[in-house]
């Protein structure tokens, strides 16, 4: 498929302090990409780096194939950028805020209203277009800006934390709308919450000081560092033998112990019931099964180590 | 994009419509009784036999137009920025920074404008002796060369200063140069002779003094008052350039 968006070596320096280290890599058109890593990775960086808010120092940022730092007025009419920071004028109302943007991308008013109005109500926010922006909660708030940035109809859509302060059922409707646009417009966003990028991705780069050290699925990213699930049979009494023996049984990995119970991981579910045969003789108290997800990934210990 | 920087203005004037109505009508009252008045008993006669609250007239007109450029600019330019309200939005607008910069400008110059003529009407009421037409069509087009110029001097104090502090001690300062520096309410002629002949050549006091010349005398000096249309033009250019260098965009 087509790159939506290119970065070739890009390099970004804040005083002496590299932030994004020689970045190389291309975003699908119409993808939907999840950017995680700690706190200072460089995450809401890239995401200023690839929607001009911020150039870079070295390389090059290509915007459907148009040179970003060269062509930047032709580039910036296919960015949608949604800030972490809530930043809607407060002195002006939902409604202005987002009509105000639309002017000044040139959007005649019919299609402005017409458009503003389809998406205020994908996110439910009708009632609050008319309020001031100083008299409604954050989480209104994230969600006018997300119409804000979709209001000149951008094919690229930038986010850094698009649903901070939501409560669920705004997280919902935010997450049905961003879905849907999903093939039609290349996504790109940063998100602090795990689950929600489990959720909600083609792809995803992980960042660790400045560098992707991860990019794919999340099947992809958890095949390749560690096994897919975790194990935990709780025995009444689990002698030394049997430990010993359940060890030593075939797809059985990083096998561990915490008194009664046995912790293992296996790549395929089956390893379980080999497990569960080989335990027979034994009296169990309690099983579990978890499929290992974007947290375990994260968690330094696996990350770094992985299983072995 | 001055359209929509318009309509966020009205819009913003909607919202703060009693306490905007305020300031507009208050401020050439309290210029009038706190500047003419006073100074009428020290100078009643200007060193060209022009009676002082006519003579002082089109200053009072600039320093109404410089307090609601001030007001304007700070608000939209430099509040907005240090804060991260709105403007990011702003500048990844399809539009160079120049053209934001003279966006900006174009829309406090046409606020102030309208400040303006409402103070012209309330100082025309107080002033005793009653002011021609001509004063009422000359003075908003210098008023205008003026408002250009000025507000490029306040949106590079925007782009330099980063904190509230660094902005506002700048601007007393301009506002003191300004009020007492550039002949608003004390002639030249009472200045120090070196002192004052230095002060008159710059380009805000030439916009007045030549404002005055055309009002009083019926004449102009066309080569003096491109100089502030130059340096204005070449200002904007550059606030363009300092305001892509700060936003490294």
């Amino acid at each position: 498929m087509e790159a939506s968006i290119t970065l070739k070596k890009v390099g970004k320096l804040v005083k002496d302090k590299t932030i994004l280290a020689s970045l190389t890599f291309g975003v699908e058109r119409g993808s939907l990409v999840a950017i995680i890593g700690d706190n200072e990775a460089g995450k809401s960086m890239l995401l200023k780096v690839i929607s001009g808010v911020e150039y870079q120092e070295y390389g090059q940022v290509f915007i459907n194939g148009l040179d970003s730092k060269k062509r930047r007025l032709e580039v910036m009419s296919s960015i949608g950028f949604v800030p972490h920071e809530i930043d809607l004028d407060p002195w002006l109302t939902v409604e202005q805020n987002i009509q105000f943007i639309g002017l000044l991308y040139r959007i005649d008013t019919e299609t402005l209203n017409t458009r503003m109005v389809q998406l205020a109500r994908d996110l439910h926010i009708i009632p609050f277009l008319k309020s001031m922006v100083s008299d409604i909660s954050p989480g209104i708030i994230k969600k006018a800006m997300v119409i804000r940035s979709l209001i000149h109809d951008p094919d690229i859509l930038i986010m850094d934390d698009p649903t901070a302060f939501m409560d669920a059922e705004s997280y919902r409707h935010t997450w049905d709308l961003l879905l849907r646009l999903r093939g039609e417009k290349t996504i790109l966003y940063v998100s602090q919450s795990l689950q929600e990028v489990e959720e909600a991705h083609d792809r995803i780069l992980v960042l660790e000081d400045g560098r992707i050290t991860l990019d794919g699925s999340l099947d992809k990213l958890l095949g390749s560092t560690f096994e897919y699930h975790q194990f935990q049979i709780e025995f009444e009494e689990l002698s030394k033998n049997l430990y010993n023996q359940l060890s030593k049984l075939p797809k059985v990995k990083n096998v561990s112990r915490i008194g009664n119970s046995i912790h293992f991981y296996g790549k395929e579910r089956n390893v379980f019931f080999d497990v569960l045969n080989a335990a027979t003789s034994a009296i169990m108290k309690d099983i579990s099964v978890k499929k290992l997800g974007l947290q375990d990934l994260m968690d330094a210990k696996y990350a770094k180590d992985g299983i072995h | 994009m001055i359209k929509a920087l318009l309509l966020r203005r009205y819009w913003l004037l909607r919202h703060r419509f009693l306490s905007t109505i305020s300031f507009i009508i208050l401020i050439p009252i309290v210029f009038h009784f706190s500047i003419t008045k006073v100074m009428e008993n020290i100078l009643p006669l200007s060193s060209n036999n022009v009676a002082y609250e006519i003579w002082v007239f089109p200053a009072i007109i600039f320093l109404i137009a410089s307090s609601s450029t001030f007001a304007i600019i700070y608000r939209d330019f430099f509040d907005l920025r240090i804060h991260k309200i709105s403007f990011l939005p702003i500048t990844l607008a399809p539009y160079s920074k120049t053209r934001l910069i003279i966006g900006f400008i174009i829309t406090s110059i046409i606020e102030s404008f309208f400040y303006v003529i409402i103070a012209m009407i309330i100082l025309n009421i107080l002033i005793i002796e009653p002011l021609n037409w001509q004063v009422f069509l000359i003075t908003p087009i210098f008023t205008f060369i003026y408002t250009f110029l000025l507000a490029n001097v306040v949106v590079t104090f925007s782009i330099i200063s980063e904190r509230i502090f660094t902005f506002l001690s700048l601007s007393i300062i301009l506002f003191f140069f300004i009020i007492f520096g550039n002949g608003f309410i004390i002639d030249f002629d009472l200045f120090p002779h070196m002192m004052g002949l230095f002060l008159s050549y710059n380009p805000l006091s030439i916009i007045l003094s030549e404002l005055r010349n055309i009002l009083f005398f019926n004449n102009i000096d066309w080569k003096l008052i491109s100089i502030p249309i130059f340096v204005s033009v070449s200002w904007t250019w550059f606030n363009g350039n300092l305001l892509k260098r700060k936003l490294k965009q």
